[in-house]
């Protein structure tokens, strides 16, 4: 994989660059220490020591309403609607974006989701190595520390005013080199850039009490376990787990006629599998009645059925799901972990 | 990844062509696609269909795969804002529709074989098109033994045409009520007492079952006690149906999707999963 070194006082007018050309999203402090990704503009700083983003970025590729269809009531036709602007984000930590190729294989399998296929062809991507690891996330030990693919460019910041940048593809390369050559790395600042990466897993290492591997095997004897009940006992139903979960990707479908009452839109909008109405079907019959019910369904689904379908879990421990809980109790890293303990003390 | 510029959302026209009241709250829709081509689908496929302004729903199929005609069925109970939208629908009018989707009756299973069908209410719709395409390859298929059990006898559906069934000398029908009228004089119970009436064959039987959820754990046991074995047995399973493409998540069986796993399951294939039964 070839390397550059890029150095700060180069970077402002590349992202001008690339702002011509894409919508370019960066992470920004926005206030009491929080960050998220927001439209980037000259003379903005980017915030290169972002913990985790508010929101999860599956939103650039899956927005929360997007129309699917726009529809002719008088002579019942319809036609489609791909919205896809060309866009660039700069800046994605590793777990987001192995959330992202989770997105990518599972969009892609079966019947191809174009809509979210399309976006994700219009999307450049450019990684970064974290600096810093937030309170409540654990991706470094889920297996989401590391991503080998998905990322045009990988950026690792080597010290005040260097980075390593890694080429994940072509266009990316070409991207790096549209505002003229730039120094290869050299064998030191790769070194340097692999060190940083052990500083940070160090760190992002931390929580679970064994091998994620283990999670899916131990699910696969847990569908009885009391735990269920005692913790969504406190669950107030209210999705947000499931909104802020970058691989969560659910969504309902419905539309809205016009104001000329001659056509209306159907689009589709991020739904959640931990609300009440989710599996409910007519004739007042609900398939997950029970809060344990979709509690479960949720722990299963990122513990194991994305396990047994990809290989990796669909949790990425970002721990978005941890901040957003109201009722303390969505965090997966102690779901699993006392589980396994419930599993060592019954021998 | 190419994508293309393909949606699979844009239904497709067809028109109302025909309806038929079948009880007090439950129609059976005949339509036609405005491009002139069949349906080609299979027993027990579904298809999703718009109302243009009001939304999408998913429903089973209810006539047989046919090359002689290029109508096809939908019996519809008016229970929620769609179905009623659709009982509004006047010949003539036009709706979208997308599919025919999911899996199917394996028909080639079911030759020179009995089949036992087990309707439970609604339940009849989706196995009309299985039953209705075995009547059309009569000789193909063994004993044709069918149970139907409804809550009340309003509620029952089809009741000509199970009649006319009935006369026929081939088919085996046997109805059931659970809660009887003063007119009723058939068999009074859930569907599971009509199994012992009927003398079945376990090793050349398959059977086609659908039904409420609370039908499937009785009548499976009941099957499988019976002698059945469960590789044999075809389940179909409903669940809330968005996108009808695998993708929404809202008709998961824990790690399958009913609309493009099912809905229609060989109990095999299930009987493990606690959420499907």
């Amino acid at each position: 994989m070839s390397a550059y070194t890029v150095y700060a006082d180069q970077l402002p007018g590349l992202l001008a660059r690339w702002n011509g050309k894409y919508a370019v999203y960066a992470p920004k402090d926005i206030g009491e220490g929080i960050y998220d990704f927001r439209p980037w503009r000259q003379g903005d700083e980017i915030a290169w020591d972002y913990d985790l983003a508010y929101n999860s970025l599956k939103r650039f590729l899956i927005p929360p309403k997007e129309p699917l269809i726009s529809y002719d009531l008088s002579r019942c036709t319809a036609e489609p609607i791909f919205e896809a602007p060309a866009q660039l984000l700069f800046g994605v930590h590793p777990y987001d974006l192995r959330a992202i190729t989770q997105l990518d294989q599972l969009m892609e399998s079966g019947a191809p989701d174009n809509y979210y296929l399309r976006r994700r062809e219009q999307t450049m991507i450019m990684a970064l190595e974290p600096l810093r690891v937030a309170e409540g996330s654990f991706w470094g030990s889920v297996g989401a520390e590391r991503v080998d693919v998905g990322f045009d460019l990988y950026w690792t910041k080597l010290g005040p005013s260097s980075f390593l940048v890694e080429v994940g593809t072509q266009r990316g390369e070409e991207l790096l080199l549209d505002g003229g050559d730039l120094a290869q790395a050299t064998p030191g600042e790769r070194e340097a850039a692999r060190r940083a990466k052990g500083r940070i897993l160090s760190k992002a290492r931390k929580g679970m009490a064994f091998d994620w591997r283990e999670i899916p095997k131990l699910l696969g004897k847990a569908w009885d376990s009391p735990l269920w009940e005692q913790r969504s006992e406190l669950c107030l139903a209210c999705g947000s787990c499931n909104m802020v979960c970058p691989t969560c990707y659910c969504f309902d479908i419905r539309e809205e006629v016009d104001d000329s009452l001659q056509g209306g839109v159907r689009y589709r909008v991020w739904d959640s599998c931990m609300l009440h109405s989710f599996a409910a079907v007519a004739g007042n019959h609900n398939f997950r009645r029970k809060a344990l019910e979709r509690y479960r369904h949720r722990t299963y689904r990122k513990g194991k059925y994305i396990f047994d379908r990809l290989g990796e879990l669909g949790c990425v421990g970002c721990g978005r799901c941890v901040r957003a809980c109201t009722a303390g109790i969505a965090n997966p890293l102690r779901t699993f972990n006392d589980l396994w303990e419930a599993a060592r003390n019954e021998g | 990844m190419k994508a293309k510029l393909f949606s699979a959302y844009v239904p497709q026209p067809a028109t109302l062509v025909a309806t038929e009241r079948l009880s007090d709250f439950v129609t059976l829709f005949r339509f036609v696609r405005d491009d002139g081509r069949h349906l080609a689908h299979k027993p027990g496929q579904f298809i999703v269909l718009s109302a243009y302004g009001v939304g999408e729903a998913p429903f089973s199929i209810s006539s047989a795969p046919s090359r002689d005609t290029t109508e096809f069925e939908l019996a519809v109970r008016k229970i929620g804002t769609m179905t009623t939208a659709m009982h509004n629908l006047r010949v003539g009018d036009k709706v979208g529709i997308r599919g025919p989707y999911g899996s199917f009756f394996p028909v080639q299973d079911f030759v020179g074989k009995d089949t036992l069908f087990v309707a439970g209410g609604l339940g009849y719709i989706p196995l009309r098109s299985l039953l209705h395409y075995q009547l059309k390859h009569r000789q193909e298929f063994g004993r044709i033994i069918v149970l139907v059990g409804c809550r009340n006898p309003q509620e029952r559906i089809f009741i000509d045409q199970i009649e006319e069934l009935s006369r026929r000398g081939d088919v085996e029908i046997q109805e059931t009520v659970d809660c009887p009228d003063q007119d009723w004089k058939g068999n009074v119970g859930v569907i599971t007492t009509l199994l012992p009436k009927v003398a079945i064959d376990p090793d050349v039987t398959n059977v086609a079952m659908v039904g409420p959820p609370v039908m499937y754990r009785f009548v499976l046991a009941e099957c499988v006690k019976m002698g059945i074995d469960p590789g044999r047995i075809y389940v179909s399973l409903e669940r809330k149906m968005k996108c009808g493409l695998g993708k929404c998540g809202h008709c998961q069986i824990n790690h399958l999707n009913a609309c493009v796993d099912g809905p229609v399951f060989r109990y095999t294939d299930i009987a493990a999963l606690p959420e499907a039964i």
